[in-house]
């Protein structure tokens, strides 16, 4: 390992690897895209000198900022859009598979539209992180974690349900 | 008592233990809580399931992947040529590069000139990062207090009568290229730019740092052209050959310094801090622009036209080549459906009459 690269990385990847892809994959809906983010994201972390009990917050942040501009940017590979999920390809029929695509375009859009800071918040508790870790990763006491948690799934699902009543 | 907020009782689906008791008590017997905290487990239960993905991983793999890309970052690089300092024209831009106005004039009143297109030096950034540049307009206003109206012109006479500027003539033609130019005129545009803090902060989504003193008030007058072109068909009739110029890019200031707030809207979050960075350090040259080349559709390198330095960009398979110098403030381009080494040559041997 290179010497400038921090000597605990192997040990905080292990540890949070499968914790920030998840993050990444419920901006992206894509399991590929998302490791890829990961990988870019311990490839900052790996020079940085963030204390270990921190690592998994500043991990998780930098993951979700990074999908939500690759989302932000159409970075996005086709392909990859095309695959949508994993889940899309097990839809029983054709119909269903074209109706869970567009769910996940428009999921994904949502996402793309809300505040940065609401969006980050809403990825990081659905992901997991305790509402004093969203709060210590993302500088807001954990009492506003619950109101912008709030107000992005209000957000969202208006989102979601303007495509519904729409079609 | 008062209802607690929509973020308490959000809280409580998650973490009943972290609410305050008297809260969890009230919503245990208040009809209304009960009815809100209804609508928010509702919520949650929907965005939980859009959100939900299951990304099984394999963790050695991933590590393995990990450290070959630590390894190859960290290896030493082959030395390359050092390439000289690019100068010229300007290409280009994105976003923030709309700020580089330009054009002659317009140093009315107490604006003072305080760039200038003299230099060009291509960034070469993933061209989905040209996507994500954000549009001037979302940083604050931009006025268009005129635009190009480009057009048609008989022939080079009146091109040259509409613009005040010299028309290219070529005597050689490359192969392919056939019969008589047709002509385009451009007049100047002139663009006024005032930075929004609040516009900013909503484009980006979060808050920003705290922007120089003085740019909410400073207006940046961004302006370029004219300009002319003359064009060439083919043998299929479709343009073949463009040559012409315009005159540089230039931005006014009546306040901050154009670089002071250009290096600003670059520290931004939201721009790639690759890119961030390479246009910080281009900004210390003074009047260098960047030339924003995008990867993997087209490539370039630097050379001469005449004893202007320039740059030629050409397209993945070679099916459009540009060669662009800077001669005089002037931006002057030849490019068509040719190799880089014809446009090089028309654009040396292209003379300017006047």
């Amino acid at each position: 390992m290179p010497a400038s690269v921090r000597s605990d990385l192997e040990h905080i990847f292990r540890a949070a690897y499968p914790k920030v892809v998840g993050v990444a994959a419920r901006v992206l809906g894509s399991r590929d895209e998302a490791e890829d983010v990961a990988q870019e994201t311990f490839m900052a972390f790996g020079r940085t000198s963030v204390p270990a009990g921190e690592a998994l917050g500043w991990l998780c942040v930098a993951a979700a900022h990074t999908a939500l501009n690759h989302l932000r940017s159409g970075r996005r590979r086709v392909s990859r859009e095309e695959a949508a999920s994993d889940r899309v390809t097990v839809a029983p029929d054709v119909a269903d598979a074209v109706v869970q695509k567009e769910e996940h375009r428009r999921v994904r859009a949502g996402l793309s539209r809300l505040p940065r800071k609401q969006a980050v918040a809403l990825v990081l508790r659905h992901s997991g992180l305790s509402y004093a870790e969203v709060a210590a990763a993302l500088d807001l006491s954990p009492g506003s974690v619950g109101t912008t948690v709030r107000r992005a799934e209000s957000a969202l699902r208006e989102e979601l349900n303007r495509h519904a009543s729409s079609r | 008592m008062r209802h607690p907020g929509e973020g308490v009782l959000r809280r409580l689906l998650d973490e009943p233990d972290g609410v305050a008791d008297v809260d969890r008590l009230h919503v245990e017997d208040c009809t209304e809580c009960g009815s809100r905290m209804a609508s928010s487990a509702a919520d949650a239960l929907l965005i939980d399931s859009a959100l939900d993905f299951d990304a099984e991983v394999d963790v050695d793999a991933a590590w393995q992947r990990l450290s070959g890309s630590l390894a190859t970052a960290e290896a030493p690089r082959p030395a390359r040529p050092r390439r000289k300092p690019v100068r010229t024209p300007i290409i280009a831009v994105v976003g923030v590069a709309a700020l580089l106005g330009g054009a002659s004039a317009a140093a009315a009143g107490n604006w003072f000139q305080i760039f200038r297109t003299e230099q060009v030096a291509p960034i070469t950034v993933p061209q989905a990062d040209l996507v994500q540049l954000p549009e001037l307009e979302e940083f604050g206003t931009m006025r268009a207090e005129s635009r190009p109206k480009i057009r048609n012109v008989d022939d080079a006479r009146e091109a040259r009568e509409a613009t005040g500027l010299a028309s290219p003539r070529i005597t050689n033609l490359p192969v392919g290229v056939t019969g008589q130019p047709r002509y385009l005129v451009g007049d100047r545009v002139l663009g006024v730019f005032q930075f929004d803090r609040a516009k900013a902060e909503k484009a980006l989504g979060q808050p920003i740092p705290e922007p120089p003193a003085g740019l909410a008030t400073t207006e940046f007058r961004l302006t370029a052209g004219p300009g002319l072109a003359a064009v060439w068909p083919g043998n299929s009739g479709m343009p073949a050959l463009m040559v012409g110029r315009v005159v540089a890019p230039r931005a006014f200031s009546n306040g901050v310094p154009f670089e002071t707030a250009r290096d600003y809207l670059l520290s931004l979050p939201g721009l790639p801090e690759s890119l961030a960075g390479q246009l910080r350090a281009f900004s210390k040259d003074g009047g260098t622009l960047p030339l924003i080349v995008k990867e993997g559709s087209e490539s370039s390198f630097t050379t001469k036209v005449g004893k202007a330095p320039a740059t030629v960009l050409s397209t993945e398979g070679g099916a459009l080549s540009v060669v662009f110098w800077v001669e005089d403030g002037f931006v002057n381009v030849a490019g068509g459906s040719l190799s880089t080494d014809e446009v090089l040559r028309v654009a040396k041997e292209t003379r300017w009459a006047k």
